[in-house]
């Protein structure tokens, strides 16, 4: 959990994804800005389940692929911490 | 061998398929594969790419309509497809987006849009005529061909309905969070519904949130075509849907606890189907009234003095069951899991399919998996296991299996783990366990 005035959850949410999906990095080395899908870290759909409970259990936001934004939201470390930190509720 | 109707008994203005408020009808389903079937390329053989499960259904029917047969390939990476191709020469891919796969002609699959007149007669289709060809891994690492007969995909999506107690024309919306290439995908979330005359949903919800949604915008019953991988999720998530539904589930053990769990957070029954794509769909269960499966109506599994295979009418021989299989005398039948899965362990044979069924029987236990890791020189090769039961302990999961397996068989070490890294279809790769098991004897398997 990021403490109040902390500028951003994605250190957090790099640990939580290499948890998550049990990845053999190490989540410093996950760049901000590069894709999480497809090319980048590789990740696939069945991740993108995992990963989604993970951030509900853990933040409480339940991601939709109906959210418009959906592919901007996975779309990079740096954006997906972003909508976390607008829609969590815990 | 004589015709049978390309669709169920749909009136004209029955959905076949909706999305996003949009539906379309019987009517428009007969104008677009009509439409389409006349401007397919005069070929043998064609990869159905298409996303979107309406755009499917229009492309799969109308190569069966033109003769061709539908290749439903296990991997989609283009150089799979490109292989696949290749052992089919002349093939093409009928797809409903923009990605191409180099060196392979592509068709668009249209929608016309408008809505001809109500044909006088449904077009007709022989039951013996070849309409797809399922792949499954065989033991040289080159897929092994099943073909799948129009008599065979109606038959089992007839039978699976009737188990369900599904009727023609009922008011049902159908669901599915799997590919529609993949087999149990293709019987029950395409054949299913337009054998049935109802209506499928053509997108593929995959995040709780996104099932939940579509679930409770059905005016009438709805019906869930998953996997375990999905149902936990949902389970986890505690969503609320519209009761009395009904979900069903297949491509790997759904555990009795999980079917519990799911029974009780959808307020719906929780159907599981055991089949494998050389046979189809074989047998129903409900998972929570206990272990016993059986089979569909018109399919046999006749137990011989040391194999196992599955009858029916639509299959031309009878086909061998890769797990381990007891037969009761009325035709019931339970599993013990794959037979190649043996496993030797100090000297004792065990398959681990058992072993995984045991897992799964243990009160709490979401999902589960043993482990035997190759084996280290000179020393005993211990099982291991990674278990999903969130609130449990693994000493509390150690002690319940102690009470079903000799000493020799339980896992050293038990982990607890989050989830499991299960594929998209809901298996679990033994490389993936194996990077499971690496991960985990590298990070913390000093302190044992």
């Amino acid at each position: 959990m990021t403490r109040p005035g902390s500028p951003t959850l994605e250190p957090d949410l790099a640990k939580l994804i290499v948890q998550t999906l049990k990845l053999k990095i190490d989540p410093v080395s996950i760049q901000p800005e590069a894709p999480l899908f497809g090319e980048g870290l590789g990740l696939d759909s069945i991740d993108a389940l995992e990963l989604s409970l993970a951030i509900s259990q853990t933040y409480g936001y339940q991601l939709k692929s109906s959210d418009p934004e959906i592919k901007t939201i996975f779309s990079s470390l740096r954006a997906l911490a972003n909508a976390v930190e607008k829609h969590r509720t815990k | 061998m004589h015709d049978t109707p390309l669709i169920g008994p749909y009136n004209s203005d029955d959905a076949v398929a909706w999305q996003r408020g949009q539906t379309r009808t019987a009517r428009q389903f007969l104008a677009d594969v009509t439409a389409l079937a006349e401007s397919l390329p005069d070929r043998p053989t064609v990869l159905n790419l298409a996303d979107n499960r309406y755009a499917f259904l229009v492309g799969f029917a109308a190569a069966i309509l033109r003769g061709q047969l539908t290749l439903l390939p296990q991997r989609r990476a283009p150089e799979a497809l490109r292989r696949l191709a290749g052992d089919y020469p002349g093939s093409y891919v009928l797809t409903d987006h923009d990605d191409r796969i180099e060196g392979l002609d592509a068709v668009p699959i249209v929608s016309t849009g408008g809505a001809a007149p109500w044909p006088k007669s449904i077009p007709l289709v022989p039951l013996n005529q070849v309409v797809a060809i399922a792949f499954t891994s065989g033991s040289t690492g080159h897929p092994v061909p099943n073909k799948k007969t129009w008599g065979a995909l109606t038959g089992v999506a007839r039978a699976t309905g009737a188990r369900l107690g599904i009727k023609g024309g009922d008011r049902i919306g159908v669901v599915a969070t799997v590919p529609h290439q993949h087999m149990f995908g293709l019987e029950a979330s395409v054949m299913l519904p337009l054998m049935h005359g109802v209506a499928m949903y053509a997108g593929r919800p995959l995040f709780p949130a996104d099932i939940g949604n579509v679930l409770a915008d059905i005016a009438g019953r709805w019906m869930l075509i998953t996997t375990p991988l999905h149902l936990r999720a949902c389970v986890a998530e505690r969503m609320h849907v519209p009761a009395g539904g009904l979900i069903l589930s297949a491509t790997a053990p759904l555990g009795r606890t999980l079917a519990q769990e799911a029974e009780r957070v959808f307020q719906s029954e929780v159907h599981e189907i055991f089949g494998f794509a050389e046979a189809g769909s074989v047998a129903e269960r409900r998972t929570v009234d206990g272990d016993r499966w059986t089979p569909l109506e018109g399919v046999c599994v006749v137990q011989d003095r040391d194999s196992c295979t599955v009858r029916a009418w639509y299959l031309p021989e009878p086909v061998p069951v890769p797990d381990r299989v007891t037969v009761e005398s009325g035709g019931a039948f339970f599993l013990y899991g794959r037979e190649a899965e043996q496993v030797n362990v100090a000297g004792h044979r065990v398959s681990l399919g058992d072993l995984n069924q045991t897992l799964l029987r243990i009160d709490g236990v979401q999902d589960g998996i043993f482990f035997l890791p190759d084996e280290d020189a000179g020393l005993v090769t211990r099982l291991m296991a990674f278990v999903v039961a969130p609130g449990k302990t693994s000493e509390e999961i150690q002690r319940a299996l102690r009470a079903h397996l000799d000493p020799v068989f339980l896992p050293r070490p038990l982990v607890c783990v989050p989830s499991l890294p299960r594929n998209a279809t809901g298996k679990l790769p033994r490389e993936a366990v194996q990077e499971l098991a690496r991960q985990w004897v590298g990070e913390d398997g000093h302190g044992v």
